[in-house]
């Protein structure tokens, strides 16, 4: 039957197509506004006015709530761009001690010379918690490295 | 805000999915989503030489896949131009080297970290500001 293939097919483009149209608009040179009909809970409305008040986040409310959802939409755009991507080359998928590596590296970390060891606190971590991230590897295994004589 | 950049071998490698790198950069792109996640302020750049030099058209059908993750271009202005002329002046690298170099110059405020195949090259080129080189 072609409907399962037909189905997965499609549905993949629509995810690259939604994907590219969120890239369009996030790039977007619009400065446009729009009283949006989203509803805020009072309690973070005010809360985020104090915190531009007094603690200086943010210009205003409005450019924080901007630069939280610009934000936010971007990393989802990325990840999601990945798991496509992941989709298609299967074999371009890292392991979690190759992004650890990676992160290690990026933060100019000693760790970044020691696989082994990133590789080791991976394999540990996991057997432990299942949905652990790459920086949970690199704590991991900072603590390891910490109460090792 | 930390600054991933891509140099010349590590956009090739991103681009195609065949290259023996690939899956060691796209670890790095996947190490911005983890930080992201975190609410780190990471990003990940390229400078538009380095875009030149590598034949990343962003407008090609082709680069729709790579153009999906938000690599933002860092546009050789004015400014980043003179930068990036001195820089070959001073040390002879090319230009896409070059505007790697004037990177740390364009984001001030920023900690840039360079994907390189030789960080020698871009550490000299950057001098005297700081960056961290990652080798691929």
């Amino acid at each position: 039957m072609a409907v399962p293939h037909l189905r997965g097919t499609v549905g993949d483009v629509t995810v690259l197509d939604v994907l590219d149209e969120i890239n369009d608009l996030l790039d977007a040179d619009d400065d446009s506004t729009v009283n949006t009909s989203m509803r805020l809970p009072s309690a973070l409305r005010d809360a985020a006015a104090l915190a531009v008040e007094h603690l200086g986040v943010a210009p205003s409310t409005t450019n924080l709530t901007v630069g939280a959802l610009r934000s936010a939409l971007e990393t989802a755009v990325m990840a999601a761009a990945l798991e496509a991507h992941y989709r298609e080359h299967p074999d371009a998928r890292p392991l979690l001690a190759e992004i650890a590596f990676a992160l290690a590296a990026q933060d100019g970390s000693p760790l970044a010379d020691r696989p082994d060891i990133i590789e080791r606190a991976a394999a540990d971590v996991v057997a432990r918690h299942p949905a652990a991230d790459a920086d949970d590897v690199l704590l991991w295994a900072e603590a390891q490295q910490a109460v090792t004589p | 805000m930390r600054a991933i950049v891509l140099d010349n071998e590590a956009v090739q490698a991103f681009t195609d999915p065949a290259h023996r790198k690939h899956r060691t950069v796209v670890a790095h792109l996947a190490a911005v989503v983890v930080r992201r996640r975190k609410g780190a302020p990471v990003t990940a750049v390229v400078p538009t030489a380095v875009r030149v030099e590598a034949g990343w058209d962003r407008s090609d059908p082709r680069a729709a896949a790579v153009n999906r993750f938000r690599v933002t271009d860092i546009a050789l202005d004015t400014v980043a131009a003179d930068a990036a002329a001195q820089i070959v002046t001073r040390t002879g690298v090319s230009v896409a080297d070059a505007h790697v170099g004037a990177v740390p110059r364009a984001l001030v405020d920023d900690e840039v970290v360079v994907l390189t195949s030789d960080p020698k090259d871009m550490a000299r080129a950057s001098a005297p500001k700081p960056i961290t080189t990652v080798r691929i």
